[in-house]
């Protein structure tokens, strides 16, 4: 028999995922084959074979297919335990897209944008495109109110870095920290940074993100702005942002007073946030778990209230903030979502098996995330593994991955990119 | 081939469904088998399977193979949800890590096919919606591609290079990414 080819997908796009006509076809591969084959590669390797045939470069250009092409292979900006001097952007499979160098000590933080975000607890800053390289130092200088109130001793800066809803724009927050000696510390410093696109921002295909670094005008003009810090005590470095918002749990003082026999005289699951857009601090919001303590659920010894600050973690749920809660003596982790701020309305959305998949020696989860098909991502912060959970299944499986400091979303589609935002 | 494993003890008990390929042989199969498939799970739903499924689609000598698969992974797990509840957590393991290299085994004979049977296997896999059958298929395609320069893919599959040299920088000039 001769070799079988692949036939030529149809001109029209709108016929792409038409049923077949005839299944026994002498192995002529039509095109909804080759779309279902060609969503299974990299989008990497997909790029380069676009040079394959006119078919494969309209197939893999199409709307529909870079489409489904981002939601099937999510990406990831991560930092590897091996390679501190870099981030990289890669895809579940371990497929390393593109390395960018990326100072030591520099942490990513942990975000869901189309830009990545990495820090120092020395007060510096810098926003990265993963697709161009290209990368923005933030100004080091207070906002002018808060001129020689930092702690320039000792240098403690947390950041955290989002995008506002309606305006497009990206939004760094910072925060000095200030401990003193007596180990409680004075208020925090709390500062906004706003950074425009330069572009015409949130049309969805081909969107450009220019940082001009170095470049006179622009972002390296802006300034910081002071903001009024909440009296409430948070914890800086549990910043997670979800939407706009920018969510902290409470200040470990409190899970310190616990461990120390003392009633801190609040929920430990209680989270502070902070509107980007608005630039306010909204209401404190009661988490899910202590409410529910003593009954049932949570058995009648405090053995999962001692350690509730250590368990907890906060996530981006596809837009929705997540709670994680590890309970490792209890051998699962549950995920709350939150379904509605002003009334405090959690939902207990799964409930995962710790054992056997995830490794013994983790205590806790670094940093979590829910992906476009349902699927959850899963980063433990001592062994640097991260694990896969199918709702569907219930099942956990560890993804093919060096070990990894720190995980970021990226939600740039790498098939649309356009020449402009080539290195 | 044609009809139901009768070593399945459970087979008689169950409810069996006809399938009809394109050249009119009738194959018997066990509705655990059968739903596998999406498409004749909604159709048994729709209480539309009496006098066999019409499958205008897909041959006898394809519809043999798929059936081979659906049976092959309707019973994995079917001994699977049956194992969870009668052996303790460490046999549990044990029966099911057998399960899955007997399945992987099985699924690796089942794609030594030539390519004109693999490309028919993903269009009836598609059209039955059988997803692991899908991506099992499809995968073994996307493999073979891997890693292959476009001149090698043209090759294999015998594809007509209808770019012209200018679209062809053109294109790569856009995707310059992608080579470094």
């Amino acid at each position: 028999m001769a070799s079988p080819g692949l036939s030529s997908p149809p001109a029209s796009r709108s016929t792409l995922r038409r049923v077949p006509s005839a299944a026994s076809n002498a192995g002529v591969l039509p095109a909804d084959v080759l779309f279902d084959v060609l969503l299974r590669l990299p989008a990497k390797e997909l790029c380069r074979l676009r040079t394959v045939c006119r078919a494969w470069h309209s197939l893999t250009v199409d709307p529909l297919f870079t489409g489904a092409h981002a939601a099937r292979n999510p990406l990831f900006v991560v930092n590897f335990r091996d390679d501190r001097t870099h981030i990289c952007v890669v895809d579940l499979s371990g497929n390393v897209l593109k390395r960018i160098p990326n100072a030591d000590g520099h942490q990513l933080l942990c975000t869901r944008l189309d830009l990545a975000c990495v820090a120092t607890v020395s007060n510096s800053c810098r926003m990265i495109d993963p697709t161009t390289g290209n990368v923005l130092a933030l100004p080091e200088i207070p906002a002018a109110e808060h001129l020689n109130l930092e702690n320039l001793r000792e240098p403690y800066t947390c950041f955290a870095f989002g995008r506002t809803a309606t305006t497009g724009e990206y939004k760094v927050i910072r925060i000095f920290c200030r401990p003193t000696l007596t180990g409680f510390h004075e208020p925090h410093l709390f500062e906004v940074l706003t950074v425009n696109s330069g572009s015409s921002s949130s049309s969805s295909q081909g969107h450009v993100f220019a940082i001009n670094s170095g470049s006179s005008s622009g972002p390296s003009q802006a300034r910081w702005r002071a903001r009024w810090n909440s009296d409430d005590l948070y914890e800086p470095g549990s910043a997670i942002v979800v939407g706009q918002v920018v969510y902290f749990k409470v200040d470990t003082v409190f899970d310190a007073m616990i461990c120390g026999g003392v009633n801190p005289g609040i929920p430990l699951d209680c989270i502070h946030s902070f509107d980007l857009e608005r630039e306010e601090w909204r209401g404190i919001l009661h988490g899910p778990i202590s409410g529910i303590f003593q009954t049932g659920e949570y058995d009648d010894d405090l053995d999962d209230y001692r350690g509730l600050w250590c368990d907890t973690t906060l996530a981006d749920l596809r837009g929705s903030l997540g709670l994680v809660h590890y309970r490792k003596f209890r051998h699962i982790m549950d995920l709350w979502v939150l379904r509605d701020f002003d009334s405090g309305l959690w939902v207990k959305e799964n409930i995962i098996q710790i054992e056997p998949t995830f490794p013994t020696t983790e205590l806790r989860v670094k940093s979590l995330f829910m992906l476009d098909d349902g699927r959850i991502v899963i980063h433990f912060p001592k062994t640097g593994l991260l694990f896969i959970y199918d709702p569907i299944t219930n099942t956990s499986a560890q993804a093919e991955m060096r070990h990894l400091d720190a995980v970021a979303m990226y939600t740039r589609n790498l098939l649309n990119l356009q020449v402009g935002d080539m290195v | 081939m044609a009809s139901a494993g009768s070593g399945d003890e459970k087979a008689a008990a169950a409810a069996m469904i006809t399938l009809i390929s394109s050249d009119n042989e009738k194959f018997e199969v066990t509705e655990a088998t059968a739903t596998l498939s999406q498409t004749i799970r909604h159709m048994i739903e729709d209480g539309c399977t009496d006098g066999g499924v019409p499958l205008p689609n897909v041959t006898s000598k394809i519809l043999a193979r798929v059936i081979e698969y659906c049976k092959k992974h309707a019973t994995a797990a079917a001994g699977e949800e049956g194992s969870s509840s009668s052996f303790s957590d460490a046999a549990f393991l044990e029966v099911d890590r057998a399960f899955l290299e007997e399945l992987e085994e099985f699924d690796d004979a089942f794609l030594e096919v030539d390519r004109a049977t693999l490309f028919d296997l993903i269009l009836a896999a598609n059209y039955l919606d059988i997803k692991g059958l899908l991506n099992l298929t499809c995968q073994k395609v996307a493999d073979s591609v891997k890693g292959k320069t476009p001149e090698q893919i043209r090759e294999m599959y015998n594809i007509v290079n209808d770019l012209t040299p200018e679209e062809e920088a053109e294109i790569r000039r856009e995707t310059q990414w992608a080579f470094e």
